[in-house]
Order: C-alpha cells, then sequence, then structure tokens
C-alpha cells in the first residue's frame, strides 16, 4: 500500500513538474498536416494545450451493441445507411508544396555535394567511409557557416515500421554526434527519422538494403 | 496533503476493482477458449440463397456472396454446401410453405443447424431506387423459424446489409456483435508519400483519409471508432503524433514535443493514451491523461522502449524494448512499475498487439532472418509461430472477437495487407491495389 502511494506520489510530482516547465509552457502546438488541417487544427488543438499537447475528444465507448436489434419473427424495416462516416478527402495543396520543397532541397543539398553515410545492418556506427563523407560535409558547412542541416536516419525494408524509427534516429544522431565532433555547430543540425518508409531503393535485395540504410543530409530550405 | 490523501483512496479503489474485474475477465476467457479449441463444433448453417425480388441480375448474388464470406469468417458457424448434401434449393419462399418445409426437414436430417435465406430487390426502376432486403433464419433443432431481418437502403450499401445481417447471425448465436462491420485502417503509398486509407474489413470500400503528401503513419483507432490516432510529419521536419476525425477529416495535432513520437495507443476507456517519444533523449515510454493533459514517463532506461499494447482491461502495457540488445517484449502495470521481460526465444521480438480477449499477444518475431507473426500468452506459457517463409510480416492487429490478425506482409513481393485466423490458419489476401500497404488497424466493434 505504501509503495502504491509512494509511485502515484512522485507520478504526480513529476507531471506536476512537467507541467511547470517554463519551457514547455511556451511551445504552442502546430498543425500536422499544416494544409486544410491547419484550421481543423486550431479549432480543436492549440487553446488550452500544455507543453505541446493538444487537445483530446472523449473516445471512450458510448453505446455497446452496434445497433444490433436482434432477429424478430416480424421485422419491421431497418434503414441502413453508410456505417461509419467518411469525410471525402481534398487533394491539399500541401501535397504540391511539399513536393516543390523536396525539390529544392534536394538542389541545394546536390548543388552542395553533401554525401550519404552508409550503416551495417541493424547498426548505428559510423564506418571508416562514413567518416570520411562526413568529414567532407563537415568542411562544406564550416565554409558555408549559414546553412542548416537535417540530418535524415533511413533503414532497409528488414524489421518492423516502429523499431526501424528508432534505429533510424539512432543512425540521424550518430551522424549529428560527428559532425559536431567535426566542429559544425549543434544548432545548426537537426535530425529526423524516416525510419524504412522513404527508401531510396526498392528491390528485396541486399545490394538495395544497403542503399537504404543510411543517413542522407538535407540542406534546409525553410526552418 | 489533501492530493495525497485522494491518491491513496484512489489506489485502494483500484485494488479492490481490480480484484472484481479479475473474477470476471477469467469468466470471458474461459468462454473464448471453447470458441477456439481445435475441437469446438462451429455451428453448421448452409445459406438457401438470396433471391431477386426484382432489380438488377446480381442483386441477390452479391448479397448471398457477401453473406457466405461473413458466415465462413465469423469462424462461428461451418459454411455447409447444401447442393452437395442433395438440397436443392429453389423457391423456398418465405419458409412456411409445403414445398419450404421439405428443404427444412431435409437440412435437418443431414445435420445442418441453421439455413438462412431472403429475398433482395429494388424499389423502382431507377437505378438509384432504394434496395429491399428480406433475410430469415430457421434453427432445426427447435424447428421453427427463428426471425428475421428487413433492411431497406442506397444501392450503394447492398455489402452492408448482408454485413449487418451476418452480424446478426452471430449476435443471435453467440451474443457478441460479430465483425463483419469493422473496418481497418492502414497506410498506402502514393508516390513517394505515404497516405491513412480505411476499408472494410473483407478489403473493400476503401477511402482515403489524408492527402498531405509526406508521410503518415501507423494508425490506431480510438475506442469509439471516430477518430485515428497516428504518427506525423510536420513540414517533414517534426515528428508529431496527430489525430483525425473519420467523419469530418478534421486532424489536429496531439503531441508535439520534439524528437520521436511514435506508437500511440489509446486505453480501452480512452481515458490514457501510450506512447512513445524522444524528447528527453532516446525513445522512452509516456502515459498521457487524455483529461488533465498531465504526462507521465513509464519507462527510465538508456536504449529504446517503444510500441505499447494496452491489456483489455487497461491495467498492464506489453511494448518493445532493447534494454538487453536486440528487441524484446516486456509487460509492466500501466504506471510503469513491475517491468518483467516476456520473450526470451530468438533475438528480434517486437510490435506487440495485445488481445482484446486478453489471452495471447501477436508480435513480429525473427527466426531464420524472415520476420513472421507469432503469438504469446500474457504468462510466457505458451508460444506458437503463426506464418512462415519468407518476408517481413509486420503490425498485426487483432479483431474485436480476438479470433483474427490482419497484418502487413511481403510474402508476394511488395507489401500488402492479409488477415489470418489467431490460430494460423485460413490466411486471406485482403489488398490488392498499388505499389504499398501496411500497418493495418482493425477498428474495435460498433
Amino acid at each position: 500500500m505504501s509503495k502504491t502511494l509512494s509511485i502515484c506520489g512522485l507520478a504526480l510530482a513529476m507531471s506536476v513538474a512537467l507541467l511547470g516547465m517554463p519551457g514547455c509552457s511556451k511551445k504552442s502546438v502546430q498543425s500536422g498536416g499544416d494544409s486544410q488541417s491547419t484550421q481543423g487544427m486550431s479549432k480543436g488543438g492549440a487553446d488550452g494545450s500544455k507543453s505541446g499537447v493538444g487537445n483530446f475528444p472523449d473516445t471512450g465507448v458510448q453505446s455497446e451493441g452496434g445497433g444490433l436489434r436482434g432477429l424478430d419473427k416480424n421485422p419491421s424495416e431497418e434503414r441502413v445507411g453508410s456505417g461509419t462516416m467518411l469525410a471525402k478527402v481534398d487533394p491539399s495543396s500541401s501535397a504540391g508544396r511539399q513536393m516543390d520543397e523536396m525539390r529544392a532541397e534536394q538542389a541545394a543539398s546536390a548543388a552542395a555535394g553533401l554525401r550519404d553515410v552508409f550503416f551495417a545492418y541493424d547498426s548505428w556506427t559510423i564506418s571508416e567511409d562514413g567518416r570520411q563523407a562526413l568529414t567532407r560535409n563537415g568542411d562544406w558547412m564550416k565554409s558555408n557557416p549559414s546553412t542548416l542541416v537535417k540530418v535524415e536516419g533511413h533503414c532497409d525494408e528488414r524489421g518492423t515500421s516502429a523499431y526501424n524509427l528508432v534505429l533510424g534516429e539512432k543512425r540521424a544522431k550518430a551522424v549529428r554526434n560527428y559532425l559536431v565532433e567535426l566542429g559544425v555547430g549543434a544548432n545548426r543540425l537537426s535530425v529526423v527519422s524516416y525510419g524504412k518508409e522513404r527508401p531510396s531503393c526498392n528491390e528485396h535485395e541486399e545490394s538495395c538494403y544497403q542503399q537504404n540504410r543510411r543517413g542522407h543530409l538535407v540542406v534546409k530550405t525553410r526552418k | 496533503m489533501t492530493q495525497l490523501k485522494l491518491v491513496s483512496i484512489w489506489s485502494g479503489g483500484v485494488l479492490l476493482l481490480a480484484g472484481i474485474v479479475g473474477i470476471l475477465e477469467s469468466g470471458a476467457a474461459d468462454v473464448f477458449l471453447e470458441a477456439t479449441r481445435p475441437d469446438f463444433q462451429k455451428i453448421s448453417l448452409g445459406v438457401v440463397g438470396i433471391q431477386n425480388g426484382g432489380g438488377p441480375d446480381w442483386l441477390g448474388g452479391r448479397i448471398e456472396e457477401v453473406l457466405k464470406k461473413d458466415v465462413k469468417r465469423s469462424l462461428v458457424f461451418d459454411l455447409v454446401d447444401l447442393p452437395s448434401l442433395g438440397i436443392q434449393t429453389p423457391g423456398i419462399g418465405n419458409g412456411t410453405g409445403n414445398g419450404s418445409k421439405v428443404i427444412l426437414r431435409q437440412a435437418a436430417e443431414k445435420g445442418v443447424s441453421v439455413l438462412v435465406w431472403g429475398k433482395a430487390g429494388m424499389k423502382g426502376l431507377d437505378k438509384d431506387a432504394d434496395v429491399n432486403m428480406e433475410g430469415f433464419v430457421y434453427d432445426s433443432g427447435s424447428d421453427e423459424l427463428v426471425g428475421g431481418k428487413r433492411y431497406v437502403g442506397s444501392p450503394s450499401v447492398v455489402r452492408l446489409m448482408a454485413h449487418r445481417f451476418a452480424d446478426e447471425l452471430v449476435f443471435r448465436y453467440t451474443g457478441e456483435p460479430g465483425i463483419a462491420r469493422t473496418k481497418i485502417a492502414y497506410v498506402a503509398e502514393q508516390g513517394s508519400a505515404r497516405e491513412l486509407f480505411v476499408m472494410d474489413y473483407d478489403g473493400y470500400d476503401t477511402r482515403q483519409l489524408t492527402a498531405d503528401g509526406f508521410l503518415n503513419l501507423m494508425p490506431q483507432w480510438s475506442p469509439d471508432r471516430r477518430f485515428l490516432i497516428f504518427t506525423a510529419y510536420r513540414n517533414r521536419n517534426t515528428q508529431d503524433i496527430d489525430m483525425i476525425e473519420l467523419a469530418t477529416g478534421k486532424r489536429w495535432t496531439v503531441i508535439s514535443l520534439g524528437g520521436l513520437n511514435i506508437t500511440p495507443a489509446l486505453s480501452p476507456d480512452g481515458n490514457f493514451l501510450a506512447f512513445a517519444s524522444s524528447h528527453e533523449g532516446n525513445s522512452e515510454l509516456y502515459r498521457l491523461d487524455t483529461r488533465t493533459k498531465a504526462i507521465q514517463r513509464l519507462t527510465v532506461n538508456p536504449s529504446g522502449d517503444l510500441s505499447p499494447s494496452w491489456s483489455p482491461n487497461g491495467r498492464e502495457l506489453v511494448f518493445v524494448s532493447d534494454r538487453g540488445g536486440g528487441p524484446q517484449l516486456f509487460l509492466m502495470s500501466s504506471d510503469g512499475s513491475n517491468v518483467r521481460r516476456l520473450t526470451f526465444e530468438g533475438d528480434y521480438n517486437a510490435a506487440p498487439a495485445w488481445s482484446p480477449r486478453g489471452n495471447w499477444i501477436a508480435y513480429v518475431c525473427r527466426t531464420n532472418k524472415e520476420y513472421k507473426l507469432c503469438v504469446i500468452s500474457p504468462d510466457g506459457q505458451k508460444r506458437m509461430q503463426l506464418t512462415t517463409g519468407p518476408g517481413v510480416d509486420d503490425s498485426p492487429s487483432w479483431s474485436p472477437d480476438g479470433r483474427h490478425l490482419v497484418f502487413s506482409s511481403t510474402s508476394d513481393g511488395k507489401s500488402q495487407i492479409y488477415m489470418i485466423d489467431a490460430d494460423g490458419k485460413g490466411i486471406e489476401r485482403l489488398t490488392f491495389q498499388g505499389t504499398h500497404n501496411s500497418a493495418p488497424s482493425w477498428s474495435p466493434a460498433s
């Protein structure tokens, strides 16, 4: 009993501490889709959000039974609707904008001659080849001090989607940390993991897997 | 001080409640074991037919085909082929005529427990006119017309009428709502983007939900089926957890902490969200109280912790951690206490999903360098591999009746979505279009 109490107390203290953190409470929630959804988001989420947490609807189950009325010897007529209502999706302007931005980033990264870093299976250790590539990338960043670079962590298709997102982040962070060791300002580097969701090669073979296990550097064209 | 006192009373209440829930649950588990035992006697059911009562030629046949597949997938019934038993089935009408009595008697003599028939037609000549469907059920054990249903709706809901009737049959014989009207959310590739889609549980009627042109990953349903919660990327740089309302398409961000924010899972009562986030360093598990928005950190470990899945009573979580090297499944209480390792076989066990019946946890296990589906009992005593062969299986998700799993697999080349019985039998491919379909999530029953 006293153990339960102390765990609950600790949890309470932790959540209070989290909510009270000055850095957190200022951070407002922004849209995920940054498209037509922005409106829905700001309506539903921004007000009253704490520490980067948006609004939550009540998602508990209201009624059981699913509208089944049972069989009847003299059945009355039941109207069948379309079941779960599903909104029609608007092809948003966001998709086109993201595509344009990705092209701009690719062009800027290609012009900079930034090189990918490749990893062994299940590994986030930077190889000798990787260190050489990063030395060149680091030199470019130091001679272009106003640029911001995003480090993407990628994985091959083997393993689960979720675990590969974690692995991709480890790879991206390993790349970032090495660049920082080389003297690149940490504030110029951001990391993001795409796991196995954005492969550069789509065949089911090792030569392809090898190309997908990578840390990919992108010159950011917007913050 | 007052707060602490409240907490202590509250936890006492939980302990008391836990005892009661435990008793109730063990009862439910027994029922399930009975229905999934290898020697479980399915109820033999024959579909005499759905006749055309005016309308296009395909109408009755379509409803009959959907109904038969639903009956088969329910795993409650054994669908018998009446003609092969020598039972000719035309003209049963409403089941009360003399000719129909002969058919019913014949079927009863051949051991068919339940007979189903019906009629479908259109109310007018206009192609948008309403469709009528009548279905009747006869039980040979009690030798009586159990009853029937009369449905009306637009031609676009013909499949749903069959699904609804199938669910009524399951409800009649098990007291459960059936799964024929459930849906599956999933991710499909569009160019280099991955967008969310929803389809019926049998792979029909696919609808697109997002179109933002980047990555939308690993959707999970809210308990009330009104929302999906998933991982998305703001401007491709920042990973957030978003929600979308199915009826309106309204979408917003619910978790925006920085770093990796993945694998959201709402508790069965909707009061808590468990998720993994690396905003404090490496990937750790957190639990958000959706009413107070207080966040509690559940794991403290230099390794990666991710993929929480709730036990049906909301008291425990199964999750993945690579604290021992490779990823393994662990269990803990939903407040983060009492952590213990569940899997010991193999060096890669991930993507757990706790059965809604509570008695199994499905997951991805690596054997012979292939990623396959396994199930393990929560006490670790029983373990079974469900799939074999080449390819990567991923993202198992249970049907609400606990009798099936849906998952993605590259066994046919590109990633597609499949359904399989909980005992590893009856695999059925659900998606055939597109270059990549993955991360299926089965909706709760309505």
